[in-house]
């Protein structure tokens, strides 16, 4: 069983990588020359600390289950301010 | 790490479901106190209804959900630990994005050339250039 300040760093360098990514991929597509390099290092940031969260020695059925919990309350949040905007827009 | 994604029932209902029930809760409730608030007349009654509804989702997840308190404090510090995360790689990108330079044509800008601009004769000529064409647009009236 894993601890919960295992699952705390895990996630905290999932959801950095994920960001890093994400912001990466756009920076060094849209970027000028200049941030465009910029770009390519948070893509490699990124993918590095994807790399290690995986390969470090950690419980996989919790880390699973700690990505599922993740994308249950993003998904959440999200239809959340859908019912919001559902209801502001038939009023 | 095995990455397998061999989800059981059981693991979607303790974390996903229970996650995604929470997220809506707390996202109507945001939302809902947002309206309530700064809303006037119909919007403001949809805001109290979005609140309750949020913390009658929020009720029915502590009170009827069936859920161990170590599931759900793992799924809490998950969500909670990967939001935190994403909030700190934004900060750590905007924060890089602004020390570095990102205009192009800086480069390009003599900047010794407008140090070493005359603006009070630069404004004499533009007087003299305006008095001339005005001079010349009276002499061909005339």
């Amino acid at each position: 069983m894993a601890e919960t300040s295992d699952i705390a760093i895990s996630m905290l360098m999932v959801g950095a990588s994920l960001s890093m990514l994400l912001m990466g991929l756009l920076i060094s597509y849209y970027g000028s020359s200049k941030t465009r390099n910029v770009g390519l290092i948070f893509l490699i940031v990124g993918a590095a600390l994807i790399y290690y969260v995986t390969t470090m020695a950690y419980d996989t059925v919790v880390f699973m289950n700690s990505i599922l919990a993740f994308v249950g309350g993003m998904i959440g949040g999200i239809v959340g301010i859908i019912i919001f905007l559902i209801a502001i827009i038939k009023s | 790490m095995d990455m397998s994604t061999d989800f059981s029932n059981e693991m979607l209902m303790d974390y996903f479901v229970s996650m995604f029930v929470v997220g809506v809760g707390v996202a109507l409730i945001a939302t809902g106190l947002f309206t309530s608030y700064f809303g006037a007349g119909k919007s403001q009654k949809i805001g109290f209804g979005l609140l309750f509804l949020g913390i009658a989702i929020i009720a029915f997840f502590m009170v009827g959900y069936p859920l161990e308190e170590d599931t759900l404090i793992e799924a809490l510090v998950s969500g909670l630990a990967a939001l935190a995360g994403m909030i700190l790689g934004m900060f750590i990108i905007l924060f890089v994005l602004m020390k570095v330079d990102t205009v192009d044509d800086l480069e390009d800008l003599d900047l010794e050339d407008l140090e070493d601009l005359d603006l009070d004769e630069e404004l004499k000529k533009l007087e003299k250039e305006l008095n001339a064409e005005s001079n010349d647009s009276a002499e061909e009236e005339e």
